[in-house]
């Protein structure tokens, strides 16, 4: 017995939980409280409804965004991103490398930024991938992480060129304690994965009736 | 002196393992790599006391550099610092006999769980 309301519920609470523990690790990377959002599960058809890039983002981010992402594919395709504002990337960085003060003049990105924010998109995306994972019994082959800087409808546009017509995303947004500091976890599966993830769910659910 | 190889493609991260190894375990030398291939190479010219290695890796991945490096030296002490959460991975790297999987990020506190077992096993 399924009830679809129930299923996108379990759906929810483990990613809710996989982003929790992804939380603990960024605070533990940055030594700040990490403040998450209450998450959200859709379902979209990209054929029909447009992707408004505003709706799973923070209010206060405007202007470029930097995305850590991880894709994986054959079981399950999709990507998983890790979302900041450009513009509050030097403060970032400072806050992983346990640097004293903000004192940077050039706002250009070098290598070892993006370095970092790859490294920190692959920690943080592998934990909830993972724990979510763990928790359904499902296993995600990984490619090597992606760091990029897109414009907001550059990045809706990405999402939407999915091959497949439906596509299921899981979002959050969260805060960095002290900081100013804003972000967002995205996270998208296509038809034939979201598929059998809602048939993993559906099993959780069946216990509940047993 | 004591000799370790890191291999992770990522810089940022070879530095947080090696400042946090040289802070509980010095005097050490410390070599790196940056993926599985370089890593291999690595190995076998410097024949090092230890090896810190990450799985998702260009070229070669940790997961096949590991039997590589076992098979060329039987008693290689691998320690494994891994982004990677799933069960099933962490099941398949332990079945190579490695001294210990440790998940990113690399903290104080893992890193003087994994250098009291390099001193406990250097000591004997």
């Amino acid at each position: 017995m399924i009830d679809s309301n129930m299923t996108y519920d379990i759906l929810k609470e483990l990613f809710n939980i996989s982003v929790g523990k992804a939380a603990e690790m960024l605070s533990d990377i940055v030594d700040q409280k990490i403040v998450l959002n209450v998450p959200n599960v859709e379902i979209i058809n990209v054929s029909k409804d447009s992707i408004k890039m505003k709706d799973y983002l923070p209010e206060n981010i405007s202007g470029a965004l930097m995305v850590s992402s991880i894709s994986f594919k054959e079981s399950f395709t999709g990507t998983a991103n890790l979302i900041f504002p450009a513009d509050k990337m030097k403060t970032f960085i400072r806050l992983c490398m346990h640097e004293e003060e903000d004192n940077y003049e050039d706002m250009d990105f070098n290598d070892i930024d993006f370095d970092i924010i790859k490294e920190i998109g692959n920690i943080i995306l592998n934990c909830i991938m993972g724990e979510t994972g763990n928790s359904l019994s499902i296993n995600f082959n990984y490619s090597l992480p992606e760091v990029k800087v897109f414009n907001q409808t550059d990045f809706c546009g990405n999402l939407q060129k999915n091959e497949f017509v439906n596509i299921l995303i899981l979002y959050i947004t969260f805060i960095i304690g002290n900081t100013e500091i804003e972000g967002a976890i995205i996270v998208d599966l296509t038809l034939n994965s979201l598929k059998e993830l809602l048939e993993k769910v559906g099993q959780i659910e069946d216990t509940f009736y047993d | 002196m004591l000799k370790i190889l890191i291999v992770d493609h990522s810089l940022f991260s070879q530095k947080v393992t090696s400042n946090l190894l040289k802070k509980f375990l010095e005097p050490i030398d410390i070599y790196y790599a940056t993926d599985g291939e370089e890593g291999f190479e690595k190995y076998k010219e410097i024949n090092p006391d230890y090896v810190f290695l990450d799985l998702l890796m260009p070229k070669i991945s940790g997961l096949n550099l590991i039997p590589m490096i076992k098979e060329y030296d039987t008693n290689a002490k691998i320690f494994v610092v891994s982004a990677d959460v799933q069960k099933t991975v962490r099941e398949e790297v332990e079945s190579y006999h490695i001294l210990s999987f440790v998940n990113k990020p690399f903290t104080e506190e893992k890193a003087q769980a994994v250098c009291s077992v390099i001193k406990e096993n250097f000591d004997d």
